[in-house]
């Protein structure tokens, strides 16, 4: 009789010795899957914050893509013209001599910086998206009938001298509103119905003396006619300064103004630059299917950027980078437990086969041929027993990652008790409540947990024989007896 | 002869002043029956161990067949040479009777249980089931499934009522006169060595043969 049908005999006939081992390694196994599942666990969760303030994205233009389309368009205008002089695309290609050498210039437009309106629209008609703003660039103009707000110590030498309006489709989704740093004082924001409309800061209606209802007079920095003019319809204040977009005075924080979409362009008397459009997800649980469904969205992508707006995703992300955490340490804790759970049973086992060891060295069996009958035995155990956490894993995995999202809720709660008037801020923690937990077993998830559980039956098995069969038959022998 | 000590001597490591073999020789022919006695301690099983090929000796050799064992390795000699029966059976819980003796060797197992006289019924049960007299047969039967020519018991008939041991000498005796092996058993066990064509008595750490 080999050693495998021994294998198999000891196995069938211990049913004790054998179920207790397949249940030690599969709850292991288990264990190991679970903690896999659980790294890689898709976490629902209900933004509570969110849902207030509401999800979108982002689109601007990729600054890279703008460099790649520069540099083609100035190849066509070469191509068009001979003296390679000449516009086209918002683009402009013009030759000059200084001091008798021969000099490029290359300008662009609003034409072709401004996002395309008809990219936005589309976008914009993607099921899920509820409402949609488009904000301008700052555009620098030149106020005629009030004045504007200077620091004396500041040099104008190069500034415009003049204010900066920022247009947008509707003011309540421009991102200073957004993130909370801008709200209304007096009045109201400006709306996608309005003409010709503004909202100006407290700074600036204190020194003016200016009030809702009030109407200012801009023209282009260019050229003092035509004015234009604009009614206050709010006042607002701010948190903290906004950054300017450039030095200078134009841009400071006091002096910029809120307008319509269409009031800056109607200044500067140019085409519309249009900087960003912001898409609002009517329901944040659909936050993802919208964010795919954009994508899918026929528009040259390679001239855009879509961003998360944002902070929320990635303050939710990191939330539940510490469940990865947790889960590697569940994972090395559950390895360094297994080895010394199935050390302690091989150990309890060959000592209690030291009969059989015995009688099998004493007719002529040699210890590795014996050490592997045991190896045998595990592994045929193991591989069963692995079967069986494969099975019932999913079920398993699922429980124990939604335990350890629900862990991590509870401490992020117990945290937040804890640091309650400890800092203050103005940061609106998002408020996470996990609503589900999805894990996934990935082939190569169950492809480890097998290498890795057969690996510690292995060497725990070794390490045990080794404790046994460094003695002497004789040795052995003399246990028995 | 068929197997032979040399000038072996033991002691365990941990204690060098306690000697428990010193120089013994011994010779053993095939198809003769011997008997080691002597008093508890004196070494006996340690002798057996030793030709048995279970331990190495600290000094001096045993030949099987004329060549040392070590040279084909301790291994080879326990498959190959000798066979072992022990006092308290060993026989292994988890395989029927027959399994046990196939154990032994590639020899029919069958015709080894008819020989031990253990009933056809028996054969497929757990050997464990079997009584103490019924389990050593099954053991001797093992120990004839293998080739060797040597069969080495330690106080076979140590845990028998005296008709079972009776009947386990007298297979023994069987072994050794009609199927031509080497039977060597340490014992304790008078009825046992005057069953025995030579008697040889260890008594500290030397070997001498017994007077009629």
């Amino acid at each position: 009789m080999n050693l495998f049908g021994r294998a198999g005999r000891s196995c069938l006939r211990k049913t004790v010795r054998s179920i207790l081992l397949l249940l030690v390694v599969c709850i292991i196994s288990l264990l190991f899957l679970s903690g896999m599942a659980s790294r890689t666990a898709n976490i629902a969760v209900k933004d509570s914050t969110r849902q207030a303030i509401g999800a979108g994205f982002l689109l601007e233009y990729n600054p890279e893509n703008r460099s790649q389309r520069l540099a083609k368009i100035c190849e066509k205008i070469s191509e068009m013209y001979p003296d390679g002089q000449g516009s086209y695309g918002g683009v402009h290609q013009e030759k000059w001599n200084s001091n008798g050498y021969e000099v490029w210039s290359v300008t662009t437009d609003n034409s072709f910086e401004s996002l395309k309106i008809e990219d936005i629209e589309k976008i914009a008609a993607v099921e899920g998206i509820s409402d949609y703003n488009i904000t301008t660039v700052p555009t620098a103009v030149k106020q005629a009938n009030f004045e504007r707000i200077e620091d004396p110590d500041v040099d104008q030498t190069n500034d415009f001298q003049g204010v900066a309006l920022i247009g947008n489709r509707d003011m309540s989704l421009d991102a200073n509103v957004l993130s909370g740093n801008v709200t209304i004082k007096e009045g109201r924001m400006t709306t996608k119905e309005d003409t010709d409309v503004c909202v100006i800061s407290q700074e600036l209606a204190e020194k003016n003396q200016l009030k809702v209802g009030d109407v200012l007079q801009f023209h282009s920095v260019k050229e003092e006619e035509p004015v234009q003019e604009a009614e206050i319809v709010g006042i607002y204040q701010v948190k903290e300064r906004m950054q300017p977009y450039m030095s200078g005075d134009t841009y400071r924080s006091e002096n910029v103004i809120f307008t319509d979409l269409h009031f800056p362009e109607k200044v500067e008397q140019d085409d519309p630059l249009y900087e960003k459009a912001y898409f609002k997800v009517a329901d944040v649980d659909d936050y993802d299917a919208v964010k795919e469904a954009i994508k899918e969205t026929e528009i040259n992508w390679q001239w855009y950027d879509l961003i998360d707006n944002n902070g929320n995703l990635d303050t939710m992300a990191s939330n539940f980078n510490d469940l990865e955490k947790i889960s590697n340490t569940l994972l090395l804790v559950v390895a360094g437990a297994a080895f010394l759970i199935l050390f302690l049973i091989f150990l309890f086992w060959i000592r209690n086969r030291t009969n059989e060891i015995g009688i099998l060295l004493s007719i002529g069996i040699s210890k590795s041929k014996i050490l592997l009958q045991i190896l045998t035995e595990a592994v045929c155990i193991g591989i069963l027993a692995l079967g069986l956490s494969f099975l019932i894993a999913p079920a398993v995995s699922n429980a124990a990652a939604g335990y350890l999202a629900g862990r991590q809720e509870e401490q992020a709660r117990l945290q937040e008790e804890m640091d309650a008037g400890k800092v203050a801020t103005d940061y609106q923690a998002p408020e996470l409540t996990v609503t589900k937990v999805e894990t996934a077993l990935t082939p190569a998830m169950l492809l480890t947990d097998g290498i890795g559980v057969g690996g510690l039956l292995v060497l725990s098995t070794c390490a045990a024989g080794v404790l046994i069969f460094r003695k002497s038959p004789k040795d052995i022998l003399s246990e028995m007896s | 002869m068929i197997i032979e000590a040399k000038n072996i001597s033991y002691f365990y490591k941990s204690k060098r002043d306690r000697v428990i073999l010193n120089q013994v020789s011994a010779a053993f022919e095939e198809a003769a029956f011997y008997a080691i006695v002597g008093s508890s301690g004196s070494g006996k099983t340690t002798f057996l161990s030793l030709l048995a090929g279970l331990d190495n000796p600290v000094s001096g050799s045993i030949f099987y067949g004329g060549e040392d064992i070590r040279k084909k390795g301790l291994n080879y000699h326990r498959r190959h040479n000798v066979s072992l029966v022990f006092q308290n059976y060993n026989l292994i819980d988890y395989l029927t009777t027959e399994e046990n003796v196939k154990l032994g060797g590639k020899k029919d197992a069958e015709e080894l249980l008819r020989r031990v006289s253990i009933p056809q019924e028996d054969w497929k049960r757990n050997v464990l089931q079997l009584s103490g007299g019924q389990q050593q047969r099954v053991a001797i039967a093992r120990a004839l499934a293998s080739e060797a020519k040597v069969l080495l018991a330690d106080e076979p008939t140590g845990n028998l009522d005296e008709d079972t041991a009776g009947e386990i000498i007298e297979l023994i005796k069987k072994t050794a006169h009609e199927l031509g092996k080497c039977v060597i058993v340490v014992t304790h066990s008078r009825q046992l060595a005057r069953e025995a064509d030579e008697v040889l008595e260890l008594d500290h750490g030397t070997l001498r043969r017994q007077e009629e």
